[in-house]
């Protein structure tokens, strides 16, 4: 009887991509803000990160639109009380401190060191926003099953978290910086974001009961348990604890929590698709 | 605020004939458009950015081996409290001084949140022209002191046009009349402006439960979790960021 | 209809045997409105549809049953005294006494006395009162006489019992006992209940004598001529009913007077003198018709030649012409030539085959319509080779409705004006102008011709305002109404009417050539007001008021704007209402005369009184409310061609063998002999054919389609092309729902969609079951090239050449079929 909004590939990679986004900038932000000077290599990748994927995401919001000559309506209202609303006034002015911070990551200066790392808090705050407000509007639309989560928006902040963290591990190790103590701090952060998106996930599920059956059962079931929760963070999971010692696993680890990412906004979105 | 209007369909009334359907489409200039196979005559499944008005039917054998064939002219609801309106992040669908809700197809673009907003399934895509759509309430007609096209093609009077409050006090003595012609499930649905979704403005007399027309039986607002739903994605941003924290700290020497 | 639409609000009960919802959906809404005041709504259909959804009850009946179903009606009223006595007594020829050599099927093992079984007609002389010494008939009024007609109705419908109604209409004992008795408790003065038909009782080989059971039903429980009561005949669309009045039909003419028989009616004194009866308004047929043949051929029709009588075409026989006629003519090359202006037979026909076939064979073809119709491209019919095809095919492009003025006719004989929307397209004609502008052609092509024959059609008039070939429709109407052709003075010497006056009245027609009227019953529709000026009373637009329920304001009905026909009956002989909750029209003794110095007394109400305005109740037939038929009273012993009573005979082609008497099949029924094998039929209870098919209309639909599949709005309403089934058939046979089937008939075969719904019930005849399958058939082979689903099969494919012998109507609303999963 009701129907789905027809959001397919676009924005199933707006999802994923501004998970990743909002969670590699806001784990620069803390990385640049209580981790120590060698951590500011890792702050700058993830606020170089956020940048072209903010950029990315705004064309991919655009080109979904069915009209998208008129993506500047959005700027016609602001409704504090719809997430999709905020949603389009935050994506830009977060599109502008990823900007901002990302210059500032090349600084020497000392002053502007700490005014990015001040600017940082408070895009940081954005960064979580953008993470996580996706899951909130899913959840506050009229379909079964998205309109049932209470914590879609907790999840997907969580799995933002866990992306992001992973992108910028996986950058790490693309840069030649495992070597760093910035490795294992990010490691350990997404080790510690997986931890908290799996007791989010299992809340998640416990909370909906058989309203999670789009997802649990049936044609999405294999893709949601194999790819999502097993091969997107219980393995990886147990790869980051053994890429202690292996370097190689934790690369992987990282990979596949990325799958497991994008699997889980795929089958979030598609399972409503008919 | 000029005085709410409303449209009344009794469905004790309705033969299923599709006038209204027809004349949606005519004064609406909406096209060419296939049809789905239901099983039965009812020609689309659902509301489509090209149906407005879908007149349903429905067949309910009864344990006593009779038949009852249900019909009912479905419709926008104009719901006082608008899944649609409330998603809308363009201000493209707003309320006129009428009570009615209409999608301005200048200023929409597209991007669907309503389409997935409406607790019954109206709002529609339309793939040629890149905007949501649905039915105005005929608002060139209203405005002009004409009735909409539904109402004024109906040939018994099942859709009816007029204020509100004069339908509603029209629809609750029919309610009565119809329980003592032995209609005893006949009942209003959203004509309560104190019941769900603030009441409809466009508002039914049902012959069964709504569910046997497919009908929610209490619609909500989707957007009544907003604030939990943000609140949750705090708590978790909290944790996440904790966690994150605790990863990078160093430990005893704060961020030298 | 005899009553008014308006008027259904004031009904008890309504028994609705057509599918009024469906197919008159505007009319409806009166229904509703009895319904708001309390009153039940039966509806007898063997298919559960929407009108059935907005019914009380739903009786299904096998197709082709209905005179069982209403004579066993009638059968319960008279055994449980549920008739309204006085009423029949006095208004019925009931108490009268038919000709002791009279039997009825039940003595005759199913037919009446006199048959012709060589000939297969009847020798009706046996058929007729028995006359006292003054030659009025004999009567009974206690009805008792063995020899009156209540009593020989009451023996002829012995046979029809609750229970054969459920063995041969498939109705449960009970259903029918409830309804028999719901209906019947509308007889007596307090209560009234109407009835509907439409095609479903016309559409049969009894069609005739359908109609007939439903009207003596009427008659017995009094409900003829009061509120609420009457015969709600439902019409046709596409001005059906002004087509009838103004006879497009082959048998008659304008205002339902005979077409002549060349041997019978050799002369007009002939004519008058045998078509002229001695009693009832009729007698003034000869003023009719003289009028007529005036508004046909002007000054060039005198008292001398007969007014040009011999100029009218006459009928070689009563056995012709008929639309199934002239296709099997057409077929054996007899016609050669053919205009089908808005008439799509390549669809809309019964046996269409066989319909394209003949057309296939014409020499020449004109199609006047709307659109391109399958009878505009009948060469292009699936299954033919165009290079076979020698017709010369014209299409000549026609307006619709919408385009032209003119005036139409609705159900309720209500004549309403209408005016065009837009002008027509580029060469686009309106029916009326083709009409003239061929008619001028054809003068100016025989103009130099000395045959006799030829001067009437070269005196007629087909000018209608200053421009030739673009008639003035209000000049039409006014040709309809008629005028005075000379100065008219009553008998004190005043003029009443001067040359060229519109005729106000038909009582006013005279048989002396001063006068004349296009369609006597349309007299009283253009009047001159006091300014001179005309008025077109069918332009009316006054609406309803409190004490004017009918609205005579709006619209002209005819006759003489009566709305309610026989209303005389809504009063009792004393001439006050049977009741006063059911009061039309009563007799004012206090009411000024017609002239000031007559005694005063008239009758008033809320209804133009069908009768004598001045006539007292009891004066002479002034207790006599039937005034068209010649002894002034309803007849229950009637005049038709196969029987004086309806009985029920099984449809040509029918499951099972007739359980009310021996004679399966209407012994009179027309069946036609074709070549080629062109019209099968199925033997009874044929296994190859076991099932029964209706075939019928839908709301969304027109007719053939051509006004409805051409339109995309409404073409997607319909999937597509559907055959309803029932769950118990679909099952038997492993169908599903959506699933092509293929339903074959002796004729043809067509595949469909299936549509497998609880609406269609097996039937149960006689302890076996009987399934019947519902086929609407609006479709053919053109349509919106983009919507699939508006193209389609044609369903009279399917239909046989058999028709009523009264008037040859064909039977496709009961005939037999079988039905194959997938396409065959």
């Amino acid at each position: 009887m009701l129907k789905a909004p027809g959001w397919e590939m676009s924005i199933i990679w707006y999802f994923f991509l501004g998970g990743i986004a909002g969670g590699a900038y806001f784990t620069a932000a803390i990385a640049d803000n209580f981790g120590s000077r060698r951590d500011s290599a890792v702050a700058r990748i993830g606020y170089l990160l956020s940048l072209p994927l903010v950029a990315l995401c705004g064309l991919l919001l655009v080109v979904d639109l069915g009209v998208p000559s008129r993506f500047l309506n959005m700027m016609r209202v602001l409704k504090l009380t719809d997430p999709m609303s905020i949603g389009a006034w935050a994506v830009g002015v977060f599109g502008a401190f990823t900007f901002v911070s990302s210059v500032l990551s090349f600084t020497t200066s000392e002053s502007l060191a700490s005014l990015r790392r001040k600017i940082g808090l408070v895009g940081m705050l954005f960064g979580f926003f953008l993470a996580s407000y996706t899951g909130v509007l899913l959840s506050n639309s009229a379909l079964p099953f998205w309109a049932d989560s209470r914590l879609m928006g907790a999840l997907f902040l969580a799995s933002g978290g866990s992306t992001g963290m992973a992108a910028v591990a996986l950058l790490v190790f693309l840069t030649g910086g495992t070597a760093g103590e910035g490795w294992h701090k990010i490691e350990r952060a997404d080790r510690y974001s997986m931890i908290i998106e799996l007791v989010i996930l299992a809340a998640f599920l416990a909370l909906l009961g058989s309203a999670a059956r789009p997802i649990t059962s049936g044609h999405f079931a294999a893709l949601f348990w194999g790819g999502m929760v097993v091969l997107g963070l219980v393995v990886p999971l147990v790869l980051n604890v053994l890429g202690h010692r292996v370097r190689a696993l934790g690369v992987v680890s990282a990979v596949l929590v990325l799958v497991g990412g994008f699997v889980l906004r795929y089958v979030v979105v598609m399972s409503q698709h008919g | 605020m000029a005085r709410t209007l409303a449209m009344f369909t009794d469905t004790s009334l309705c033969i299923g004939c599709r006038a209204c359907q027809v004349a949606c489409k005519q004064w609406n200039e909406l096209g060419l458009e296939q049809p789905e196979w239901t099983g039965g005559y009812q020609n689309h499944a659902h509301f489509t950015d090209k149906t407005f008005r879908l007149v349903r039917f429905v067949e309910e054998p009864k344990p006593n081996g009779d038949l009852a064939w249900l019909l009912m002219s479905d419709v926008c609801k104009h719901c006082a409290q608008a899944g649609c309106l409330e998603a809308c992040p363009t201000g493209a669908i707003y309320r006129t001084e009428y009570g009615t809700v209409n999608i301005n197809q200048d200023v929409c673009n597209g991007c669907r949140y309503c389409v997935s907003s409406c607790p019954f399934g109206v709002v529609a895509f339309n793939e040629q022209t890149g905007t949501a759509t649905k039915c105005t309430f005929c608002n060139d007609r209203i405005h002009n002191g004409l009735s909409p096209a539904c109402a004024k093609a109906c040939p018994t009077e099942s859709i009816q046009f007029g204020f509100r409050d004069e339908l509603v006090a029209k629809a609750e003595k029919r309610v009565e009349t119809l329980k003592a012609m032995g209609f005893k499930e006949a009942q209003l649905y959203g004509a309560d402006s104190g019941g769900f979704l603030g009441g409809l403005n466009a508002f039914f007399l049902l012959l069964s439960k709504p569910s046997v027309y497919n009908l929610p039986a209490d619609p909500k607002l989707p957007q009544r979790n907003v604030v939990v739903d943000s609140l949750l994605s705090i708590g978790s941003a909290l944790v996440v960021g904790l966690g994150a924290l605790l990863a990078f700290r160093e430990r005893g020497k704060g961020d030298n | 209809m005899t009553t008014n639409l308006i008027d259904i609000q004031n009904t008890d009960v309504i028994m609705i045997t057509s599918n009024m919802a469906e197919n008159h959906p505007v009319g409806f809404q009166w229904v509703m409105k009895a319904k708001e005041r309390g009153a039940k709504v039966i509806h007898v259909d063997p298919r559960f549809t929407r009108t059935s959804a907005a019914a009380d009850i739903h009786v299904p009946l096998r197709s082709g049953t209905n005179i069982a179903f209403f004579g066993a009606l009638m059968s319960y009223a008279m055994q449980k005294n549920l008739f309204f006595k006085d009423y029949v007594v006095h208004y019925t020829n009931a108490s009268f006494l038919i000709d002791p050599a009279f039997k009825t099927p039940t003595d005759l093992a199913g037919l009446f006395t006199g048959y012709d079984e060589a000939r297969r007609v009847y020798d009706r002389s046996s058929w007729k009162y028995q006359l006292d010494g003054e030659g009025n008939p004999k009567r009974d009024p206690s009805l008792r006489d063995p020899q009156s007609v209540f009593q020989l109705l009451k023996r002829h419908y012995s046979r029809y019992t609750p229970e054969m109604v459920e063995r041969v209409c498939g109705i449960p004992k009970a259903k029918f006992e409830e309804v028999a008795q719901l209906f019947c408790s509308t007889s007596g003065p307090e209560k009234t209940g109407t009835v509907t038909y439409a095609l479903n009782l016309t559409q049969h080989t009894n069609g005739v004598e359908n109609i007939r059971a439903l009207c003596m039903l009427q008659l017995l429980l009094g409900n003829i001529g009061r509120p609420g009561g009457g015969i709600v005949a439902l019409r046709g669309h596409a001005n059906v009913q002004g087509a009838t009045d103004l006879e497009l039909l082959y048998h008659e003419l304008p205002g339902y007077l005979a077409m002549p028989l060349r041997d019978a009616h050799p002369d007009l004194k002939t004519y008058l003198d045998k078509e002229t009866p001695k009693g009832g308004f009729w007698v003034n047929k000869p003023k009719f018709m003289v009028s007529l043949l005036k508004a046909f051929y002007d000054d060039a029709a005198h008292a001398g030649n007969e007014f040009g009588y011999q100029w009218l075409p006459k009928r070689a026989s009563a056995d012709a012409y008929s639309h199934q006629h002239i296709f099997v003519d057409m077929y054996n090359g007899i016609i050669k030539g053919f205009l089908a202006d808005g008439q799509n037979p390549a669809v809309g026909g019964p046996n269409a085959k066989l319909a394209r076939a003949a057309m296939q064979r014409l020499d020449w073809l004109v199609v006047v319509d709307i659109f391109l119709t399958e009878t505009a491209e009948v060469w292009k019919a699936p299954g033919t080779n165009p290079k076979d095809v020698k017709t010369e095919v014209f299409y000549i492009p026609a307006a619709p409705a919408a385009e032209k003025d003119g005036s139409l006719t609705n159900t309720m004989r209500l004549i309403q004006w209408h005016e065009k929307a837009v002008n027509p397209p580029g060469d686009v004609q309106t029916d009326a102008q083709f009409i003239c502008t061929l008619a001028h052609q054809l003068q100016k092509m025989y103009a130099s011709s000395k045959k006799e024959r030829d001067k009437g059609f070269l005196a007629a008039n087909f000018t209608y305002g200053a421009k030739p070939d673009h008639p003035e429709m209000v000049e039409v109407l006014k040709e309809i109404n008629g005028v005075a052709t000379a100065d008219i003075s009553d008998k004190d010497g005043k003029v009443v009417y001067k040359k060229g006056q519109p005729i106000a009245s038909f009582a006013h027609l005279t048989d002396d050539g001063k006068t004349t009227s296009g369609c006597w019953i349309y007299t009283g529709v253009t009047v001159e007001g006091p300014d001179g000026k005309l008025v077109n009373r069918a332009a009316g637009r006054k609406p309803a008021e409190a004490n004017d329920y009918l609205a005579h304001g709006w619209g002209f009905s005819w006759p003489a704007n009566r709305r309610i026909l026989y209303n005389r009956a809504s009063a009792n002989l004393a001439g006050k209402p049977w009741s006063e909750k059911k009061k039309l029209i009563w007799w004012d003794p206090a009411a000024p005369g017609q002239k000031p110095e007559d005694k005063p007394g008239k009758w008033v109400g809320l209804d133009v009184p069908d009768f004598n305005a001045f006539l007292a109740p009891d004066a002479k037939n002034g207790d006599k409310p039937f005034i068209m038929r010649a002894d002034l009273v309803g007849g229950f012993f009637g005049p038709l061609n196969d029987g004086p009573f309806p009985e029920h005979y099984e449809p040509v082609e029918s499951p099972t063998k007739n359980l009310l008497s021996r004679q399966q099949i209407n012994p009179v029924a027309k069946i036609w002999q074709v070549p080629d094998q062109k019209n099968q039929l199925a033997p009874v209870g044929s296994p190859d054919y076991p099932y029964v098919i209706t075939t019928y209309r839908l709301t969304e639909h027109h007719l053939s389609g051509v006004m409805s599949r051409y339109l995309p709005m409404l073409a997607e309403l319909h999937y597509a092309h559907f055959a309803e089934i029932s769950h118990e058939l679909a099952k038997e046979l492993g169908i599903e729902n959506g699933e092509k089937v293929t339903v074959m008939s002796p004729r043809g075969k067509v595949h469909l969609t299936a549509m497998v719904t609880h609406r269609i019930k097996p039937f149960v005849i006689d302890g076996k079951t009987v399934h019947q399958i519902g086929v609407p058939w609006h479709w053919g082979w053109k349509g919106v090239p983009e919507l699939p689903g508006s193209m389609g099969d044609i369903t009279n494919d399917l239909s046989a050449t058999v028709g009523d012998p009264n008037v040859y109507i064909q039977e496709t609303k009961a005939f037999v079929c079988t039905v194959k999963k997938g396409v065959v």
